[in-house]
């Protein structure tokens, strides 16, 4: 019968977290279309009650494998904020360029081994590697430098040991600075090769518009494309919210439909991530990603919510860019040994950063021995659940008549358009042994 | 310098036994001098990340919670042509990892070490808490003595 649809994406795993997908359309009248996520709420913050401050980074830095640096920075910033601790510039710096890491890292992952399979027309990055291995192993090298970045600086891959509130435990020397900035000059080629295939099936990234309000950080002094530093603002918003006000901004509330809090602010939902700080922030990008930008005929103001994965490719441009000067600037100045510390006191405060898929806020109360007695985490995806339905609403009736594979497809390609963190916290195997 | 083998322990502290690789890697590294020749690596939940870290080696052993149809705590050493993951993923997310499909890239891109050994353990409860349940704890020696004699000490 024309038009009567039923999609069903369920995803059925023991303890890992999906959402789910459900579009039911009968005659061409839609009854139902609906992104679920059944996701076990995952109390992280029960676990930091009671813990000394020192604890709370090597903590929560486990709750997700990908962002692990960011969740890290997060708590950290908070503590800081909390008990009025100081950071040095050189430490302040070194934080951002570990920070960067895991945006490249993230983002050239997302990129080439999640969205790009899509664009070609493929399953998975297994069959791309077949079919255009040039792509897939420069997308590993660009991983794999970013991961030695992040190793260098926060002192592992992932969970980061080199950060201690207050500064860093340990700083990469002078020779390990030259050598990672000739290794970034040297990925320029990779990342310009990575860009241009996607480039090449951009074609493939659909048509589809809606009108969004788009949050992200923004820091005015000095002006930055910023992941680390700045207070809260959206494209509907003139001005800037403090980051201990984010309560005010993400207005969390429970959705019949999900386990996880969903969020608003000017209009029932907003959405977070690289679109966000690009539709923020563009104008302060670095001039390679910006030139990358325009090739993809990426401008300010875009609310194509797949267009998300280019302001990903740009802003991996970006950090690259950004962190070769950074280095120059750190080895003018020179490092220099730092010793920190820190005399716990009562207080309570907010840390915020730029999550490689949007804004991320911790929020911790500690006792005057500096112990947690209160700690609340609010992550960007979910901040986007509100909005993906709200794009399944609005684009499911453009594609109703395509069939129910292509309608499964574009809004599982919708889905991952947004880079979502939806079981990040356990990996274990499950098998069934044949021989 | 990359050294020959790496042991690479996967898994969550949080998340009750499914951290038991990471708390196994820990108590590895206290004895790392009597492996010269091995790198023991806590790679937490960070997925993809494996794949560098394997890369350029001879050998890779991997200590996973795994499920296996065994009774909790239960131990098994195999390879990865040995098993069929039940894994189904949605694709919705990086965040989301099979280790054997990570091998089958790594293989596919001619950088997976031509041994490759997994210790699958079978956990009691997989849960939001701290510390390993007592089918797991009770036997951590075991499971160290047996990781142990596979790398030849």
């Amino acid at each position: 019968m024309a038009n009567t649809v039923n999609v069903n994406v369920h995803h059925v795993t023991r303890i890992e977290g999906h959402g789910n997908i459900v579009v039911n359309a009968t005659d061409g009248k839609i009854e139902k279309v609906e992104w679920q996520v059944p996701e076990a709420p995952r109390f992280f913050e029960a676990m930091v009650r009671g813990r000394s401050y020192e604890d709370i980074q090597t903590i929560v830095s486990r709750i997700c494998g990908i962002c692990s640096i960011t969740h890290s920075l997060a708590s950290t910033k908070a503590v800081e904020n909390a008990m009025g601790i100081e950071v040095s510039e050189q430490a302040d710096m070194v934080r951002i360029l570990m920070h960067y890491s895991e945006q490249l890292q993230s983002h050239v992952l997302h990129v080439g081994y999640l969205v790009s399979p899509d664009l070609f027309g493929l399953p998975s990055v297994v069959p791309l590697a077949a079919k255009a291995p040039e792509v897939v192993l420069a997308v590993i090298r660009l991983h794999r430098l970013a991961n030695e970045w992040s190793d260098l600086i926060a002192g592992r891959t992932t969970h980061p040991v080199t950060l201690t509130p207050g500064g860093l435990t340990k700083f990469p020397t002078e020779k390990e600075l030259r050598n990672l900035q000739e290794r970034l000059k040297g990925c320029v080629g990779d990342l310009t090769a990575v860009a241009e295939a996607v480039l090449s099936v951009a074609g493939n990234i659909p048509d589809f518009t809606r009108e969004t309000e788009y949050v992200s950080l923004k820091q005015d002094h000095p002006p930055t494309y910023t992941f680390y530093h700045g207070d809260i603002t959206s494209t509907d918003y003139d001005g800037t919210v403090a980051i201990n006000d984010w309560q005010t901004v993400a207005n969390e509330y429970v959705s019949d439909q999900s386990t996880a809090k969903w969020t608003k602010w000017n209009r029932p939902s907003y959405t977070v991530g690289a679109l966000a700080r690009f539709n923020n922030n563009g104008q302060l990008l670095s001039p390679m990603a910006k030139d990358v930008a325009k090739t993809f005929g990426l401008e300010m103001g875009c609310c194509n919510p797949f267009m998300n994965n280019v302001a990903q490719l740009v802003e991996a441009v970006h950090v690259v860019e950004t962190s070769i000067a950074m280095i120059d600037e750190l080895l003018t100045k020179g490092i220099k040994p730092e010793k920190v510390k820190v005399t716990p006191k009562a207080g309570k405060a907010s840390g915020c950063v730029e999550a490689p898929r949007g804004i991320l806020f911790h929020e911790y109360e500690f006792d005057s021995k500096g112990n947690c007695v209160g700690a609340d985490i609010c992550i960007p995806t979910n901040q986007n659940h509100a909005a993906i339905q709200e794009d399944f609403e609005k684009f499911v009736p453009e594609i109703l008549d395509e069939g129910e594979d292509a309608i499964r497809l574009k809004m599982e390609m919708l889905v991952r358009s947004y880079d979502p963190c939806v079981s990040c916290s356990t990996h274990m195997l499950d098998v069934q042994f044949t021989k | 310098m990359k050294k020959a083998t790496v042991v690479l322990g996967l898994g969550n502290p949080l998340m009750a036994d499914e951290g038991i690789g990471v708390h196994l890697i820990e108590r590895l590294t206290e004895v790392a001098q009597r492996c010269p020749d091995v790198d023991f690596v806590d790679a937490g939940t960070g997925g993809m990340s494996v794949l560098h870290l394997i890369e350029g080696r001879r050998k890779a052993v991997f200590i996973d919670c795994a499920f296996m149809d065994e009774a909790a705590g239960t131990l098994r050493r195999f390879t990865p042509d040995e098993v069929r993951s039940r894994k189904v993923l949605a694709h919705q997310s990086l965040h989301e990892a099979d280790l054997l499909k990570i091998l089958v890239l790594a293989e596919q891109l001619g950088q997976c070490p031509e041994e490759v050994v997994i210790f699958g353990i079978q956990p009691e409860a997989v849960e939001m808490r701290q510390g390993l349940s007592a089918s797991l704890s009770e036997q951590t020696e075991a499971y160290l003595a047996q990781i142990l004699a596979e790398l030849g000490v």
